[in-house]
């Protein structure tokens, strides 16, 4: 049996021990409805309650400034569905590579009549805050931009575009989902208005994530009930997911200033290895100012699904950066808006190191990579 | 890839860059040796590969008629939004039964 190596950290990561403790009595001890006004309420809504504390001193901003919701692509929903539905009608502007639930977010807002802007990226996918301010309009009500970009990792200028945001009365949405609980966050320095993050990327749970909403902000709620987060998001909390994840961020407030150090060296580990031990592969995103634990890798003339599935034969997950449906290939929207030529792009993967990944893990993949990539070029027409 | 092969064939999906090429061995109107090369998706890797196994021992008439769903079948069934990879393959190889028949100089095989 191979040993198992996850490098999709990314895409999810596993829940960690003391979040999976902290949960574990809000299932069938504290199981109370949070609304109810009773004492199996009351002991929910004190678990809910602590863990939003928690929540709120971690990014600086007061509890009541919190909303929980399913997660990562709710709370981009309603960053901007929500801010723009309460103006009515304006302009939203965005980057290209933006996570599909901002992008379809607001393609559906588009629908309904608002302009939107996509504004490009740069080779690095990086967003150019000149060509944000040049995007802005009188009628401008939205800036949605992410904090780091979820495939490449690269991270975006956003105190630059908060400090012309700001003067402009213009709201400012960060999808924080790949950042929170791994690169510090200051709202305020930033100037963000909103700030998206989810439970599964920390070692939370899944179905559980929130937004930060900067007190003031004018947004209205797009899912309709009860009274729930202060009438912004209807529907009983997700009681267990929402104890876990502030455990999670209470986790992550410890551990992450050495854990990004420990994974940027065992990204370089990886990059260094593989440019070793292969030919024609890059390394995407900016050099410098990126996610401390995202390897963007590109083999020229290897397709990057037959790398998936090579590598899963070993035991070793990462994920494509290019998907085949129905004979038609698309490389991400996020490769092709930073102009990847297609024959790079086409061979792209995408390794997320986490938590308990090692060097050995490393190691294991370095080799295993150059071996299958070695076997798909000699059976390759193209790579010669 | 093959020494001196008796026929060649490939095929490209210019919607997803696929391509496969076969390579045969022929002796006395028969396949006896198929070997691919090919860039693509897992299942094109596949279907590929079960091509080759699918091959041997065929005419090369018959080769030259192969369809998709015989492709299908012997990688063992593709989801229906793969089902280009068993296309690509079944072309592929039709094309290098209808260059080794060439080659030989046959007057039969299916003109498709």
């Amino acid at each position: 049996m191979n040993r198992r190596v996850y490098l999709d950290h990314n895409a999810s990561t596993p829940v960690h021990p003391e979040v999976l403790a902290a949960m574990l009595p809000y299932f069938a001890e504290h199981f109370g409805n949070p609304s109810s006004v009773h004492g199996f309420g009351r002991d929910a809504r004190d678990g809910m309650d602590l863990a939003r504390e928690r929540i709120a001193r971690f990014l600086g901003v007061r509890a009541e400034e919190l909303v929980f919701t399913s997660g990562g692509t709710e709370s981009d929903n309603l960053a901007v569905k929500g801010v723009a539905l309460a103006r009515g009608a304006g302009h939203v502007v965005t980057s290209a590579v933006e996570h599909h639930a901002v992008l379809r977010a607001c393609q559906s807002l588009e629908a309904m009549g608002f302009a939107v802007t996509y504004v490009p990226v740069d080779g690095a996918g990086r967003v150019d805050p000149e060509a944000v301010q040049r995007a802005l309009r009188p009628d401008t009500i939205l800036v949605s931009i992410m904090h780091a970009n979820s495939e490449v990792g690269t991270l975006m200028p956003v105190g630059d575009i908060g400090a012309l945001t700001r003067p402009r009365g213009v709201v400012f949405h960060v999808d924080a989902v790949q950042t929170f609980g791994k690169l510090p966050l200051d709202v305020d320095a930033l100037g963000i208005d909103l700030l998206s993050f989810s439970g599964h990327k920390i070692y939370g749970p899944k179905g559980v994530g929130g937004l930060y909403v900067r007190k003031g902000t004018r947004m209205v709620a797009v899912q309709h009930g009860g009274e729930h987060e202060r009438r912004r998001r209807a529907g009983t909390e997700n009681v267990p997911g929402v104890v876990g994840l502030g455990q999670a961020v209470a986790v992550r407030q410890r551990d992450m200033a050495e854990e990004a150090g420990r994974l940027a060296g065992l990204r370089e580990r990886l990059w260094n290895g593989l440019r070793a031990a292969v030919e024609a592969v890059r390394l995407n995103g900016h050099p410098t100012e990126r996610l401390p634990g995202t390897a963007s890798l590109s083999f020229r003339h290897v397709e990057s699904e037959s790398v998936v599935l090579g590598l899963d034969l070993e035991g070793i997950a990462v994920s494509a950066g290019a998907a085949c449906t129905s004979g038609h290939v698309e490389p991400s929207h996020v490769l092709t808006a930073m102009g990847l030529p297609l024959d790079w792009a086409m061979g792209t993967v995408r390794c997320s190191l986490g938590r308990e990944t090692t060097a050995g893990d490393v190691d294991y993949v370095v080799e295993r990579t150059a071996a299958l990539v070695g076997r798909l070029r000699a059976m390759s027409p193209v790579a010669s | 890839m093959m020494r001196d092969p008796d026929g060649v064939g490939e095929e490209e999906y210019p919607e997803c860059m696929d391509l496969a090429r076969f390579y045969l061995r022929v002796r006395e109107g028969r396949v006896v040796e198929a070997r691919f090369q090919t860039y693509g998706c897992g299942p094109t890797i596949a279907a590929a590969s079960a091509g080759t196994v699918l091959a041997a021992g065929q005419r090369l008439e018959d080769l030259a008629a192969l369809d998709a769903a015989r492709v299908d079948a012997a990688v063992g069934g593709l989801p229906a939004d793969r089902a280009h990879a068993a296309e690509l393959v079944a072309l592929a190889l039709r094309a290098a039964a209808r260059d080794a028949l060439r080659r030989q100089g046959s007057n039969g095989g299916a003109h498709v």
